[in-house]
């Protein structure tokens, strides 16, 4: 079943991933937010938060910790009717006196404020104690940036395209070191090596190498009563025949690839987790075969839900927490559709790793069914095959929806040890 | 490198250490509840070791403090990295749906009932959010709390910030090795990663950076920053990559150990601008003073910002001085003596 979807995927492969346009890309993107604070009423945007100011003004502060991106971000400042966005560098608006120095900047740009729609992502501390904002009515910029972004460019679409396939690209030496005795941090600094060695961009999340469990029950304790991934603790040695799920992301230009294998340390595959590669494929087979403009995020779930139909999983104790779903009948994973319960089916990247579209969350059925997709979406699928006992097959494959069906935008990185 | 886990017992002391003085400063400044979204604060306050994730983040609530209970409620969908001390019913899973968040907010005891809840960002969806779930409760900016309270490190604080200050010091000694037999920067910086991670650290707190220096490109600018078991370790050098020295090597230097010097209890942020600009500190273009801890922290001084910033005992710093690209940064500890590097 491997080598269907690697056929299925090599017929739709989008590419060679052609140059980026930073100015047409950047000028598309600035009429997007503008249309979309018109069709909010929005008279201004004030962003913060690092995906958002990419988004809007180019500039990516990426690779670097969550406390240093936040002391030293620019901010950005996007002014209805205007032709170009404001960028603010150097403001420390964590700061009480960067806060307002962002008053005076607002001050001069956008007066007077009082009586304004301001659409804002995230507000320091500073800034709520300096009361930059307290005269404007406040929205939340999501409800711009999300709209906005919801599409891409075919630039956006080469810039996830040229992420995805360096970060593939790195993955070739690294599986190579992923060997018994070598730890989780070992394996990822040759990652980390290789993305320099090849002029890749910074690296966006601690890689991901984690030994599964054979069972739910032998894994971390969960709030879903499903296996816990990725959890990024710890740094384990790995042992023969460990199974590894693999997860990193790398950025180009401010977009954020998505790579996900499954990888068998020091062996080969056994026939029943080979089954469950098998599986998967059919999942990402079935999905693909429906996936074109129009149709919905529940179409999409409904076929990853009918092609892991058959034997029935036992299912795990329900646990009380708040947000637990019930289990439906079916297969596969433990709340017994194909992929984990605390993420999704599949999800949109762009200047954040995770983005809308969102499909098979616990924002329900409902919202499923009324994501309609569209030309310029991008979608991460990442099904997961889990047999109790046996352990789990995930990988994940980047696609975008085209006029009339989707392209694949990784290169064809191989399923080694499962298939090619 | 031996790396610490939350079942270490020093682990759990320093933790306790952190959560008391927390709540403490929670009393001090009324607050009877504190909503966490940042990385490094919510590490601080609970410990818990999570996934890194490069960047800012949109404000949400990775966890939430009850001063009357002293209890700990953590963003969490597993257990694996949370500590003993928050129990498994005080994890609320990773959600998409708003609906769901408020519900685990609710079912927080404590969290409805509170009038003063902290916070250390804040976001329209929160704001609306906090309003029905605990009306008439007023939010209220806390990260300046927080920093007065990370500000001034505990002793096992210090200690893990020293282990860290050696990863970087070795990452520092790995590229320059490297570029003194003819390595790229590019290839020094490959070598430099793949040792830190046989080392066990894969975490940057700054980008890391082995970078030619003006277009002569006959000086190297290496400067590192990793995160170690939650704590920063850093260090900054510029090297000649032919082997023969440049003047501003030692002019840089020299800025620096001033600005160390100057780095005593009581000394304010317009005593290290006075430092930075005045005799003998001459052509030391720039230069940047900054807490450090589990990341970047308070306070932040420069030539033009953080004068009224007064330094403490066993605060720790990064000082950095620089002049045309040629940098030079150490983490140093704050003592009467002046600043000591870790």
């Amino acid at each position: 079943m491997g080598s269907d979807l690697s056929t299925v995927l090599a017929s739709h492969r989008w590419g060679p991933a052609a140059d980026v346009d930073v100015g047409r890309m950047m000028r598309a993107r600035h009429a997007r937010l503008q249309a979309a604070m018109a069709e909010q009423g929005v008279d201004v945007a004030v962003l913060l938060h690092g995906g958002n100011v990419t988004y809007a003004t180019g500039r990516a502060v990426r690779g670097v910790d969550a406390a240093h991106a936040a002391y030293e971000r620019p901010v950005a400042v996007v002014v209805a009717g205007e032709e170009r966005p404001h960028l603010l560098d150097g403001l420390w608006p964590e700061l009480d006196e960067g806060a307002e120095a962002l008053g005076r900047v607002l001050a001069d740009v956008a007066r007077p404020l009082a009586g304004k729609r301001v659409a804002v992502d995230v507000q320091t501390g500073a800034m709520v104690r300096s009361g930059v904002l307290a005269e404007a009515t406040l929205a939340d910029a999501g409800t711009v940036v999300g709209p906005a972004k919801l599409t891409k460019t075919a630039d956006e679409l080469a810039c996830i395209a040229i992420a995805q396939r360096r970060n593939e690209e790195a993955m070739v030496a690294t599986q190579r070191a992923c060997r018994p005795g070598a730890t989780r941090a070992e394996v990822a600094g040759v990652f980390l090596a290789e993305l320099v060695r090849l002029g890749a961009g910074a690296n966006l999340i601690d890689p991901i190498f984690q030994p599964m469990p054979r069972s739910r029950a032998t894994g971390p304790r969960t709030t879903t009563g499903d296996v816990a991934f990725p959890t990024g603790v710890g740094n384990p040695t790995f042992g023969s025949g460990d199974v590894v799920w693999v997860d990193t992301g790398i950025d180009h230009l401010g977009y954020a690839s998505d790579f996900g294998r499954t990888w068998v340390v020091g062996r080969d595959p056994s026939p029943a987790e080979q089954a469950l590669f098998s599986r998967w494929c059919d999942v990402m087979v079935a999905v693909l075969d429906v996936l074109r403009p129009g149709v919905t995020g529940g179409d999409l779930c409904r076929a990853a839900d009918d092609a892991a139909g058959g034997g029935v999983a036992a299912l795990p104790e329900p646990a009380p927490e708040v947000g637990v779903r019930t289990p439906t009948s079916g297969a596969r994973t433990g709340w017994g559709r194909p992929w984990l319960p605390h993420f999704y089916l599949a999800h949109g990247v762009g200047v954040e790793s995770a983005e809308m579209p969102l499909v098979g969350t616990d924002l329900g059925a409902a919202f499923d069914d009324g994501l309609v997709m569209a030309p310029g979406m991008v979608l991460v699928l990442e099904p997961v095959a889990w047999e109790d006992g046996v352990g789990g097959y995930r990988s994940e494959e980047i696609v975008a929806v085209t006029d009339d069906g989707w392209v694949h935008l990784g290169g064809g990185h191989p399923y080694e040890p499962f298939g090619s | 490198m031996s790396v610490t886990g939350v079942d270490d017992p020093a682990d759990a002391d320093l933790r306790a250490a952190r959560r008391q003085r927390v709540f403490d400063a929670m009393d001090a400044a009324g607050l009877d509840a504190l909503v966490l979204g940042r990385r490094d604060s919510v590490a601080y306050a609970t410990g818990v070791r999570s996934l890194w994730t490069a960047g800012t983040r949109l404000f949400g609530p990775a966890c939430v403090l009850v001063a009357a209970r002293r209890s700990v409620h953590l963003l969490s969908t597993w257990d694996e990295g949370v500590p003993p001390e928050v129990p498994f019913e005080h994890l609320y899973g990773v959600t998409w749906n708003p609906a769901v968040m408020a519900g685990s907010l609710a079912a927080v005891p404590g969290l409805p009932e509170a009038r003063r809840i902290g916070v250390d960002g804040l976001s329209v969806g929160f704001a609306s959010a906090a309003g029905r779930l605990a009306p008439g409760a007023s939010l209220v900016p806390a990260d300046d709390v927080l920093q007065a309270v990370r500000a001034v490190k505990l002793p096992a604080e210090v200690e893990r910030m020293r282990v860290a200050v050696a990863v970087a010091t070795a990452g520092v000694g790995v590229a320059s090795a490297a570029l003194a037999t003819g390595a790229s920067p590019s290839e020094a910086l490959a070598d430099t990663l793949a040792a830190v991670g046989t080392a066990g650290v894969t975490v940057p707190t700054s980008a890391p950076l082995v970078e030619p220096v003006g277009e002569a490109a006959s000086l190297v600018r290496v400067d590192l920053g990793f995160l170690v078991d939650g704590y920063e370790g850093g260090r900054g050098r510029t090297v000649p990559a032919g082997g023969s020295g440049d003047p501003r090597l030692d002019t840089v230097r020299e800025a620096q150990r001033r600005l160390i010097d100057a780095c005593r209890p009581g000394a304010s942020g317009t005593d290290l601008q006075a430092t930075a600009a005045g005799p003998g500190a001459a052509g030391a273009a720039g230069w940047l003073v900054r807490g450090s801890g589990m990341g970047f922290e308070a306070p932040v001084v420069t030539d033009a910002l953080g004068g009224s910033a007064v330094l403490a005992e066993n605060m720790v710093l990064s000082v950095e001085a620089s002049i045309d690209g040629v940098v030079r940064r150490d983490l140093v500890l704050v003592t009467p003596a002046g600043g000591q590097p870790l």
